[in-house]
């Protein structure tokens, strides 16, 4: 168990910018982005001759209405630390078994008394836990100090910040969501994780190559001879991906929801990936055959990674 | 005495060569051995064998483990050092030593300050800061503050300075070296670990040339110099090489008599580097 903790701190050591930059910089754009926004409004032609008339029209609105518009901010906010999270684990899984095979530090790891499968899962976790939390803590203080930077401002103005917003948007409930959607994301993007390992502790070079290379040919073969067979165009390897896209339960937009984002666009959005923000929701993808499947298939992927770790100091 | 090293019929085939090739050995504790060979000759090869680095045939035991099944439980008895350049380049100084000590049970934390406090080396430098030698420093450090019963060298001093080299392998004998630990280093400056070493090992083509005490090497091998008008009479005396230095010829012989050889010229005996070019030379032929 300590020594999973220390190959797990080794990992956060070596990619503090990823996990803990990356968000930083995020909520650091939210709040220069309301300072910003705070600086200019009254250089804004619009109806509302200043913020403190502004406050006022939002405070004689209806209370479901505020409180409503609010919960979705509140979700809204995580959406560009949800994306960057997955970009930055997609990259941090690519490099994993990959960057001291380069530097041929793998050498000096080997020579610690930690086995194969402890690297790896050590690497999973990071990917599985570490960065999610750390990017969620950051989600959660940024939005934290929004919420007081913004009650000053209000309290200034001679408005009360608690029945103007503090007290409406149930931003813990925004917040518990986020967390749980992390964590089921985590398991339900485990194929994709198991593949990047298994790309990361294969490839000669270029690991992103690798990575997306052998599916899209492989789609783009399957695609064309279903289309040969039958002059139609079948689900594929593409396909499976879009349904696993679609069913990742990320929150991606906060109008996840009703299929309100899809209708307000025009696009009917099918009931099958039309998952209402909730932990129930969030659970069931992972409680369901289609996991079941994705875990099997994880588990060669991670298999595969692990022999191929164990002989990376082959030649 | 126990075997730190067991090996019988070892074997390592890649696609097309044979990079070793049935070897048996026995490595008992308290040795300093030097594993010397040419470029290829399977020295990396049999030195990731026993290091769990790579598969092989045969039998292996090292300290009654098997290399390629247990790697993880070996190390903790084992330490090596592949190359100089190996530590992970993006970490801090405290940061390797902390991890050592999480991960090594036997790591001393104290001896590595200690160690360290010599060099120029300090807790917060990144290695991608450090120079060679003092990457090398700082590898050497973490390793002699392990208490492990084998230490793997494989070219440890390569590319650093003979001041360096020096100062490596006193610290080596004086603060590490015990009657219990054994050393198994291979480098091609052979002529800078000849002193430390207690057994020798000639590796050529995958198969073993050589392997003895320094001591039975030093009363087997003869080196004798004598000048042109006696070269002749050695040759009779059926040496393994001859070579020629500043007009005088230089003879190499295997258990030969001394006084017969003192007759004609100076007796010498032989560098483990003019041996290692006798023996290799003389398997070609």
């Amino acid at each position: 168990m300590n020594r999973l903790m220390a190959l797990i701190k080794r990992e956060f050591w070596e990619n503090k910018g990823a996990f803990r930059t990356t968000p930083l910089v995020i909520g650091g754009i939210y709040l220069a982005a309301m300072v910003m926004f705070l600086i200019t409004f009254n250089h804004f032609d619009n109806e509302f001759q200043s913020l403190k008339e502004l406050l006022r029209f939002i405070a004689q609105q209806d209370v479901v209405l505020r409180d409503k518009i609010l919960y979705m901010a509140n979700l809204e906010i995580s959406v560009l630390f949800s994306t960057a999270l997955a970009f930055v684990v997609f990259f941090y899984l690519l490099g994993s078994l990959y960057d001291d095979r380069k530097d041929r530090s793998i050498l000096f790891w080997k020579s610690l008394p930690a086995s194969d499968t402890l690297t790896i899962a050590s690497k999973l976790l990071s990917a599985m836990i570490v960065a999610p939390l750390i990017f969620w803590v950051i989600y959660v203080i940024s939005h934290i100090v929004i919420m007081l930077l913004f009650s000053i401002v209000v309290m200034v103005l001679g408005e009360n910040p608690w029945t103007l917003f503090l007290s409406l948007g149930s931003p813990f409930e925004a917040w518990g969501l986020v967390l749980v959607s992390y964590f089921t994301q985590s398991i339900w993007a485990l194929p994709l994780y198991g593949w990047l390992m298994l790309v990361s502790a294969f490839a000669p070079r270029i690991p992103l190559l690798f990575a997306i290379l052998p599916p899209v040919i492989l789609g783009v073969l399957e695609l064309w001879l279903d289309f040969l067979k039958t002059f139609t165009v079948n689900d594929n390897l593409f396909g499976l991906f879009g349904h696993w896209f679609a069913n990742s339960p990320l929150i991606l937009s906060a109008d996840e929801h009703d299929g309100d984002f899809g209708a307000s666009l025009g696009i009917a959005i099918f009931s099958d990936y039309d998952h209402q923000i909730t932990v129930a929701n969030m659970f069931d993808r992972i409680f369901s055959t289609d996991m079941l499947i994705g875990l099997a298939i994880a588990a060669v992927f991670l298999g595969g990674a692990l022999w191929l770790r164990h002989r990376a100091t082959e030649s | 005495m126990n075997n730190v090293i067991e090996a019988k019929g070892l074997t390592k085939r890649y696609s097309r060569t044979i990079a070793v090739d049935n070897i048996d050995l026995q490595i008992p504790e308290g040795r300093i051995v030097g594993l010397i060979g040419p470029n290829g000759a399977g020295k990396t090869t049999a030195l990731k064998a026993i290091l769990g680095l790579a598969t092989y045939e045969g039998e292996l035991s090292v300290l009654g483990k098997s290399p390629a099944r247990d790697r993880a439980a070996l190390m903790e008895d084992v330490c090596f050092i592949a190359d100089v350049a190996v530590l992970p380049r993006w970490i801090r100084v405290w940061q390797v030593i902390e991890l050592t000590e999480k991960i090594h049970p036997k790591f001393s934390r104290d001896k590595c300050l200690h160690y360290l406090s010599s060099t120029k080396v300090t807790l917060e430098h990144r290695v991608k800061q450090l120079s060679k030698g003092m990457v090398a420093q700082l590898h050497l450090a973490i390793v002699m503050a392990i208490d492990v019963k084998l230490l793997v060298l494989d070219e440890p001093t390569l590319g650093l300075d003979i001041l360096f080299r020096k100062k490596f392998y006193t610290n080596l004998l004086n603060d590490y070296f015990d009657e219990q630990r054994t050393i198994l280093i291979t480098t091609h400056q052979v002529e800078e670990i000849e002193h430390i070493l207690s057994d020798l090992i000639f590796i050529q083509d995958g198969r073993i040339a050589l392997n003895d005490s320094m001591d039975n090497v030093q009363q087997r091998y003869k080196e004798l110099m004598v000048s042109p008008d006696m070269a002749a009479a050695a040759r009779e005396l059926r040496p393994m090489n001859e070579r020629e230095l500043f007009g005088r010829h230089i003879f190499l012989f295997e258990d030969a008599n001394r006084e017969q050889l003192s007759e004609l010229g100076e007796v010498r005996t032989p560098s483990v580097a003019d041996l290692f070019v006798a023996i290799m030379n003389g398997d070609e032929s």
